[in-house]
């Protein structure tokens, strides 16, 4: 096996846990809950900007999905409300 | 002192070395994730996994790529971004972790499951 | 021999990477899923440097130091916001 086929095993599988990192943020009730699965997600996609040879856009995609949005949501929660109603 | 530099034997070994060790330290670490009990005992597979597993290997990487002529004269460029990085981990990570187990412990989150004292707060014992 | 054991090394981080993951997310309380992330994020910046190596792309390194300085800010958001109840603002 070369060193080709392990980099696209390896875009393959942190692309389908990124799938269910997103899949269970959308479905969960705990609010602060699904802002840390988002931030999982967005550390997966560096990960794979990475293995596609692009680092310009991943050192784009780092501050906003990692470091500000986590923070403007938690703002957001901590003024309504923490757990998502019927 | 540029002439001991051209045999690149002793600085690959190092090298090779210290990435070993941190990769035995990165599966040690996943695994402790899974077979410890409670929050805080998790702490302990934490610290092997950010110090042991991410600092002695990127200035091992950092020794490493010295001796690799195909990069040009960019590998001077990739060693010196491979030790501000270790050195970025080493003063961050503690104290990231620090932050996160006294606000877990303020707020009640996770209990002390087998537990035999807690003198700060009696209540959270298991 | 350099390049095989480089890519062995980077074989065994993938591993670690995968196993982390599932800690984050299914762990029991928030705070050890926000300590997966964290150790999942200092463990990829070896994979990062050893693929920059292999692949030998050197201007892919410049990828490392950011992800190193804003991991560590969602950290200290989630413990303001457990601690307090605000964060602040």
């Amino acid at each position: 096996m070369s060193g080709e086929t392990g980099i696209y095993i390896l875009m393959a599988v942190v692309s389908l846990i990124s799938t269910l990192a997103v899949y269970m943020a959308v479905v969960e009730k705990d609010l602060v809950k699904a802002v840390i699965y988002s931030a999982l997600q967005s550390g997966l996609y560096t990960i794979l900007y990475f293995l596609l040879l692009a680092p310009d856009i991943g050192l784009v995609y780092i501050p906003v999905a990692v470091g500000l949005i986590p923070g403007v949501l938690l703002i957001l929660i901590s003024k309504t409300e923490r757990w998502e109603k019927e | 002192m540029i002439s001991v530099l051209e045999t690149p034997i002793i600085l690959r070994v190092i090298g090779s070395a210290l990435l070993c060790l941190g990769a035995f330290a990165a599966l040690v670490s996943a695994i402790g994730f899974h077979r410890f009990k409670n929050f805080y005992l998790r702490l302990h597979a934490a610290t092997i996994g950010s110090i042991w597993g991410s600092v002695y290997p990127l200035v091992g990487s950092a020794i490493l790529a010295i001796t690799v002529e195909e990069l040009g004269v960019y590998r001077w460029f990739v060693a010196g971004a491979s030790i501000v990085a270790a050195f970025i981990v080493l003063i961050l990570a503690p104290a990231g972790s620090h932050a996160l187990a006294r606000g877990v412990h303020k707020a009640k989150v996770a209990r002390v499951k087998p537990c035999i004292a807690d003198k700060l707060d009696p209540e959270l014992c298991g | 021999m350099l390049m095989e054991l480089i890519l062995i090394v980077m074989f065994i981080y993938a591993i670690a990477i995968l196993l982390l993951s599932i800690i984050a997310l299914k762990g029991p309380t928030i705070g050890d899923q926000v300590l997966a992330i964290d150790v999942l994020t200092y463990i990829s910046l070896v994979l990062f440097t050893l693929l920059s190596i292999y692949l030998k792309q050197p201007l892919l390194i410049v990828l490392v130091i950011p992800l190193a300085l804003w991991v560590y800010s969602l950290d200290i958001y989630i413990a303001k916001y457990l601690e307090h109840g605000d964060l602040g603002a």
